[in-house]
C-alpha cells in the first residue's frame, strides 16, 4: 500500500530515510534477522517460553517472508526500524512473556468469511 | 412541543409555506405587507402573526402556550415582544402584523417584560428540576436559562396543586403545571375529547379534569410531548432515563398500518421510550398510544433461543446449527404443494422476499399473509385495489368521505386525526356505513347494512347524489370489511361507488377515491410481492410443512392440519403461532432490525437498527437465508444491500423509500370486479375495534405489553383498578 | 553408625506401615510421601488422621484420605475439602483435642452428612441475580401438547 504510493514519486528526488538503494535496505533486513536469530535462544531462556528454538527462528523466519513483497527501501528502512524496537524490547525483557508469544497468535480464532458462518457467529459481523 | 432541534427547524420551516397546512390563509402574492423585524425588512402575508413573521426571519421568539398545530391561546405572555411606537408590549403569538410595523424583539422592553412573565412563571413552579421527568427537554428550563433573570426575588410560599389521576399512560404533577392550556387545546382539537379543562381563576386556576376521570383518548400521549414543562409525564419513562443519556434512531411504527414515523430512545441495549417524528405526510407529530407504549411488550414474552420440541412435545433450547439443520432436513424432504408458508401482520418486505424466493424454490407457491383480501376477480394484481390511493394527507382536500365497515379512530388513530382535522377546518362531510361509534366528529349514519352499498352503486340511495356532486369524494373501506364472507361483494360494490362518484362528480384524473384502510403493517407488501390473502389455500390443501413467519393472529391451528404436519415457527414473541410450532426460531422486533415497512398508502418505510436482537434472536431475512443454503437451495443474497436489490428486482416501489407509487387503473380494476358473482349477505358491517378497549392490544407486541394490558384494565374497570404507588 | 541405622529402621517401618513395597509404591503416587505415626482417629467417611509429634509443627498432623467417599471413587480425585469440619479444626491446630476425644457440640446446622467443596464444577453456587432481566423470555408451555 504504502511502496505503491511512494513508488510514483521515487522519480523525483525523495528523501532517504536510511537506505539509499535497495541492496543497502536489503543488507539491513539481513543484519536485522542475524540478530533476531541469535537473539532467539536467550528470548526462550530468560522468557522461559514453552517453544523450542526452532520453533521460535521458525516464526522470525515467517514474520521476515511475510514482508517480502516489499521493495521501497524506505517502507524496508521503516519496517527494519520497527523490528529492532521490537528486539530492543525482546533484549531487555521489557515485554512479557505473553507479548512475545502474541506472534504466535494461538487463541485467535479467524472471523467467519461466508454468511453460515458469521449467522452462526453473531448478530452482523 | 418537539424538542429535536433538528426537527423544530423544519417545522417552523412547514409552518411558514401554505401547503399542507389548513388554518394559514392563501391570498395572492401582490398583497403581501412589509414589516420589520428589528430593522430587517421582511414580507409577510396580512394576517400574519407577529411569531410567525419573526420566525421567517428566523428570530425564535420565546413561547409556552403558542404551538403551530393549535389554536392560538395568548396566555403564558412570554411571547411578549416591543413593537416601535406602540405604547406596550404585545404577544406576539395572537397579534397580527400591521403594515411596516417595526418588531424589536431583543429590546429592553422585549427582554424585561420576558424577565417578568419568567419571573411570575417561576414563583409558583417547583424548583425540583433534578427530579423532574422533563428535564433536559423542559421549556421552562431552557427559557429560564435564556430570558429568566439570574437572581430570585421570591420569598413567599409556593402554590401547590393536588396530583390527578388521568389513567395509567399519562403521569400528573400538576404543581408544576403553568396553564398554558396546551393539553387542554390539544384534547378539544387535535384528539376530539373535551375531557380536560380549566377550574378557577387567577392563582387558583387549575388544570384537570372536572371530576375525577381518566382522559380516554387514543392519542393522550400526546400532551406529554406538548406539555412545555414537567406536568405531564410518561408514566411508563417515569424515573427511567435522562435525554441526554438515551440514544435516539429514528425508525417508523410497525403497530398499525399507517407507520407513523417515530424516534426510538434507548439506553444500554434497552428501549426506554418511543417519541413521534415529524412527518408531515403522515402522522405530522403526534402518534397513537399504542405505538408509543406498547414498547415494553418488546421486552417480554421473547423467543431468544431457537427451540426444538422434542419426543415428549416439551419445547428444549437448541443451537442455531442443530435448529437449522433440522429445519433444512425437513424442508429437503418435501416439494411442490406440501410446503406452504404464512405470513403474519409484522413482517418485514426483506424477510417476505426472502420466504418466498426459498419457498418457490421448492417449487411451492402456497404462500399466503394471515390478513384476509378478497382475491376474487383478480383484484390483487391492481395496486389500486389494496391501497389508500388518495393518501393520508389526501383526506385535507377531500370534501365528501364515506367510511364504510371501518373505525379509523381504533383501527389507525392518525387517519382518524386526519379526518377530524379536516372536518374541523375544511367542512369535511363524513358519512359511515357500519356500526355506530364515536369517532370524535360528527357524521352521517347511513345505516350497517351492507346492502346500503349496493343501493349506493346503482344510485337509489339519496347518499349517492352527494357523493357524485362532490367536489372531491372519498371512499375509505375498512380492510375488517372485506374479510367477511362476502368480501369480494363488497370490495366490488364500494368499486363501483368509487368509479361513479369519480366518472360523475368529474375530479380529475389525478384524485383517485377508492381507499383501502389497511390495520397490519405487512399486509401492503405481502401484496405488493404476490402473496395469497388469507389462509384459505392452506386450509383447503393441508401441506406437510407449514413455515409460520410471524403468523400470531390464530388463523390456522393445529385441528386445521393433519397431525404430523411439521411446523416451523419463526417470529419474536411466544404468543400464539409459537406454542403450536415443533421448531422455533428467534428473529427480531421492528426495533431491531433494519428493514422495509409498507404503509397503507403504499409508502415504503425503514426502521432502523435501535437495539440488537436478544440473545440469539436473528433478523428475519438471515435466517430464512441460512436454511435456504442448508436446504441446498441457497437464495442468491448474503447482505441486505443485495436484498433490497432483489425487492427491486420483485416491485421497485418497496425500495424508493419515502415515496408513494401511484396506483393508477381504477377502470380496469372496475371492468375485472363485474367478473365477480358474489351474493351480498345480509348480515351488518361490524368494525372489529368497536370501542377503546378493543385498541390497546391488537397484535403479538401490544399483547406482550403489561402497559397496555393495564390500559385495558383501567378502561374496563376505571383508573382505581390500577392505582400504581406515586413517589413524588 | 547408629544415624544410619535409625534411619534405615525407619525406612523399614515406612515401608511396613503402608503395606509393603507394593503399598509403599502407591502410597507415594498418590500423596507423595510416606509418613507414619500413631492413628489419632478415623471419621465417619474413613479419612485417617495422624500425629506424630517428631515432625516439625505443621508438618506433624496429617491425613490420610478415604479412597471412597460419598460415593465418588476419591482414590485419585482427592480434594482437601473432604476432611469434615470437626477434623479439619484439628488438623489445621485451632485446637489440640481431636473430635474422638472432645465430640463436637451438636448444632442443627451441622451437616448431617459433610460434602465436598463444589466451587469450579457444575454445581457450584451461583449468586442469583437481583436486577430485573433486560429481556424476559418466552416460557414455553410445560405440558406436552402433542
Amino acid at each position: 500500500m504504502a511502496a505503491s504510493g511512494v513508488g510514483k514519486v521515487v522519480g523525483t528526488t525523495v528523501k532517504p530515510i536510511f537506505s539509499r538503494d535497495l541492496s543497502e535496505a536489503k543488507r539491513r533486513v539481513r543484519e536485522l534477522y542475524r540478530a533476531w536469530y541469535r537473539e532467539v535462544p536467550h528470548t526462550v531462556q530468560s522468557f522461559q517460553l514453552d517453544i523450542t528454538v526452532k520453533q521460535g527462528r521458525d516464526k522470525v523466519r515467517e514474520i521476515f517472508m511475510k514482508n517480502t513483497h516489499v521493495t521501497d527501501p524506505r517502507v524496508i528502512d521503516m519496517l527494519v526500524i520497527k523490528g529492532k524496537m521490537e528486539l530492543q524490547e525482546t533484549i531487555h525483557v521489557w515485554k512479557q512473556r505473553t507479548h512475545i508469544m502474541r506472534f504466535f497468535n494461538e487463541t485467535e480464532t479467524p472471523r467467519p468469511k461466508d454468511f453460515l458462518s458469521k449467522f452462526y457467529a453473531g448478530h452482523d459481523p | 412541543m418537539l424538542r429535536l432541534p433538528a426537527v423544530r427547524r423544519a417545522l417552523a420551516g412547514v409552518s411558514q409555506s401554505t401547503k399542507g397546512c389548513v388554518r394559514t390563509t392563501t391570498t395572492a402574492a401582490s398583497n403581501l405587507i412589509e414589516i420589520f423585524v428589528d430593522g430587517q425588512p421582511v414580507l409577510v402575508e396580512p394576517g400574519t402573526t407577529v411569531l410567525q413573521a419573526c420566525e421567517k426571519v428566523g428570530m425564535q421568539i420565546p413561547r409556552f402556550c403558542y404551538h403551530d398545530r393549535l389554536s392560538v391561546a395568548g396566555n403564558c405572555r412570554m411571547c411578549l415582544v416591543e413593537i416601535e411606537k406602540a405604547p406596550k408590549p404585545v404577544a406576539a403569538c395572537a397579534m397580527p402584523v400591521m403594515k411596516g410595523w417595526n418588531i424589536l424583539t431583543n429590546s429592553e422592553k422585549s427582554r424585561k417584560a420576558r424577565e417578568g412573565v419568567m419571573e411570575f412563571l417561576l414563583a409558583n413552579h417547583p424548583l425540583d428540576c433534578p427530579i423532574c421527568d422533563q428535564g433536559g427537554e423542559c421549556d421552562l428550563q431552557d427559557q429560564s436559562m435564556m430570558f429568566g433573570s439570574d437572581r430570585s426575588r421570591f420569598m413567599e410560599g409556593k402554590r401547590a396543586v393536588e396530583d390527578k389521576n388521568i389513567g395509567p399512560l399519562v403521569k400528573t404533577i400538576m404543581t408544576r403545571c403553568i396553564q398554558c392550556t396546551r393539553c387542554i387545546r390539544f384534547a378539544s382539537e387535535i384528539a376530539g375529547v373535551d375531557d380536560l379543562g380549566t377550574t378557577g381563576r387567577g392563582n387558583e386556576m387549575q388544570v384537570g379534569t372536572y371530576i375525577e376521570k381518566m382522559f380516554m383518548s387514543e392519542l393522550s400521549g400526546n400532551i406529554i410531548d406538548i406539555c412545555p414543562v414537567g406536568a405531564l409525564t410518561s408514566k411508563p419513562y417515569a424515573f427511567t432515563s435522562r435525554p441526554w443519556e438515551t440514544r435516539k434512531t429514528e425508525s417508523v411504527d410497525v403497530l398499525d398500518a399507517v407507520g407513523s414515523n417515530i424516534v426510538v430512545s434507548t439506553r444500554t441495549g434497552e428501549v426506554m421510550r418511543i417519541l413521534p417524528r415529524l412527518h408531515e405526510d403522515i402522522n405530522e407529530e403526534w402518534i397513537a398510544d399504542k405505538t408509543r407504549f406498547a414498547y415494553d411488550g418488546l421486552k417480554r414474552q421473547r423467543l431468544i433461543e431457537p427451540m426444538v420440541r422434542n419426543e415428549e412435545g416439551l419445547f428444549v433450547y437448541a443451537s442455531w446449527e442443530d435448529a437449522l439443520t433440522h429445519v433444512a432436513g425437513v424442508l429437503q424432504g418435501v416439494q411442490g404443494n406440501d410446503v406452504g408458508a404464512i405470513a403474519g401482520g409484522l413482517v418485514d418486505a426483506e424477510a417476505l422476499v426472502a420466504l418466498k424466493d426459498m419457498m418457490n424454490r421448492l417449487d411451492s407457491d402456497t404462500l399466503c399473509t394471515e390478513e384476509v383480501f378478497p382475491t376474487a376477480g383478480a383484484v390483487t394484481d391492481l395496486r389500486s385495489n389494496y391501497l389508500l390511493n388518495t393518501k393520508i394527507a389526501g383526506v385535507e382536500e377531500a370534501d365528501v368521505l364515506l367510511l364504510i365497515g371501518t373505525n379509523p379512530r381504533f383501527e389507525e388513530p392518525l387517519f382518524n386525526t386526519r379526518i377530524r382535522k379536516s372536518w374541523l377546518h375544511n367542512e369535511l362531510q363524513v358519512s359511515l356505513v357500519g356500526s355506530e361509534v364515536d369517532l370524535t366528529y360528527t357524521y352521517d349514519h347511513l345505516g350497517d347494512s351492507p346492502q346500503i352499498l349496493q343501493d349506493i352503486a346503482t344510485g337509489k340511495h339519496p347518499f349517492s347524489k352527494i357523493l357524485n356532486e362532490a367536489k372531491k369524494p372519498m371512499v375509505v373501506v375498512g380492510s375488517a370489511a372485506l374479510q367477511r364472507g362476502d368480501g369480494a361483494a363488497i370490495h366490488a360494490a364500494v368499486s363501483t361507488i368509487a368509479h361513479n362518484a369519480r366518472t360523475k362528480s368529474g375530479v380529475g384524473a389525478d384524485w383517485k377515491v377508492m381507499n383501502i384502510l389497511h390495520r397490519f403493517a405487512s399486509q401492503v407488501a405481502a401484496l405488493d410481492l404476490g402473496y395469497k390473502p388469507g389462509v384459505e389455500a392452506i386450509r383447503k390443501n393441508p401441506p406437510k410443512v407449514l413455515y409460520l413467519l410471524g403468523a400470531d393472529a390464530g388463523c390456522i391451528t393445529r385441528q386445521d392440519l393433519p397431525k404430523n404436519c411439521f411446523i416451523i415457527y419463526q417470529g419474536h414473541h411466544g404468543d400464539l403461532g409459537a406454542p403450536m410450532a415443533d421448531i422455533i426460531l428467534p428473529g427480531a422486533a421492528y426495533t431491531e432490525k433494519p428493514a422495509t415497512y409498507v404503509n397503507t398508502e403504499g409508502r415504503s418505510q425503514q426502521t432502523r437498527v435501535a437495539v440488537s436482537p436478544p440473545g440469539m434472536a436473528r433478523e428475519d431475512w438471515r435466517i430464512i437465508r441460512a436454511i435456504s443454503e442448508l436446504a441446498g437451495v441457497t437464495l442468491p443474497y448474503e447482505t441486505l444491500d443485495q436484498v433490497r436489490s432483489r425487492l427491486e428486482e420483485v416491485s421497485p416501489n418497496l425500495v424508493r423509500y419515502d415515496d408513494v407509487e401511484e396506483a393508477n387503473y381504477f377502470s380496469q380494476a372496475n371492468e375485472l370486479f363485474k367478473l365477480v358473482k358474489q351474493q351480498l349477505l345480509a348480515d351488518p358491517l361490524v368494525s372489529p375495534q368497536l370501542t377503546i378497549k378493543d385498541y390497546y392490544m391488537t397484535d403479538p407486541i401490544s399483547r406482550a405489553s403489561q402497559k397496555m394490558a393495564k390500559c385495558v384494565k383501567a378502561v374496563t374497570e376505571g383508573a382505581k383498578a390500577i392505582e400504581e404507588p406515586t413517589f413524588c | 553408625m547408629a544415624d544410619i541405622v535409625r534411619v534405615l529402621r525407619r525406612a523399614l517401618q515406612e515401608l511396613g506401615g503402608h503395606g509393603g513395597l507394593r503399598g509403599a509404591m502407591w502410597q507415594l503416587i498418590r500423596v507423595s510421601d510416606l509418613k507414619i505415626g500413631p492413628l489419632v482417629g478415623v471419621d465417619k467417611y474413613g479419612n485417617k488422621y495422624y500425629e506424630d509429634k517428631r515432625h516439625f509443627f505443621g508438618r506433624h498432623r496429617w491425613v490420610v484420605y478415604a479412597e471412597e467417599m460419598n460415593g465418588k471413587d476419591t482414590f485419585w480425585d482427592l480434594d482437601g475439602s473432604m476432611v469434615p469440619p470437626e477434623w479439619h479444626r484439628w488438623l489445621h491446630c485451632m485446637t489440640d483435642d481431636p473430635p474422638t476425644t472432645h465430640p463436637p457440640v451438636p448444632r442443627k446446622f451441622i451437616w448431617e452428612n459433610h460434602t465436598f467443596n463444589m466451587s469450579a464444577t457444575p454445581g457450584q453456587y451461583v449468586p442469583y441475580s437481583t436486577t430485573r432481566k433486560k429481556i424476559q423470555e418466552w416460557i414455553p408451555p410445560v405440558t406436552p401438547s402433542k
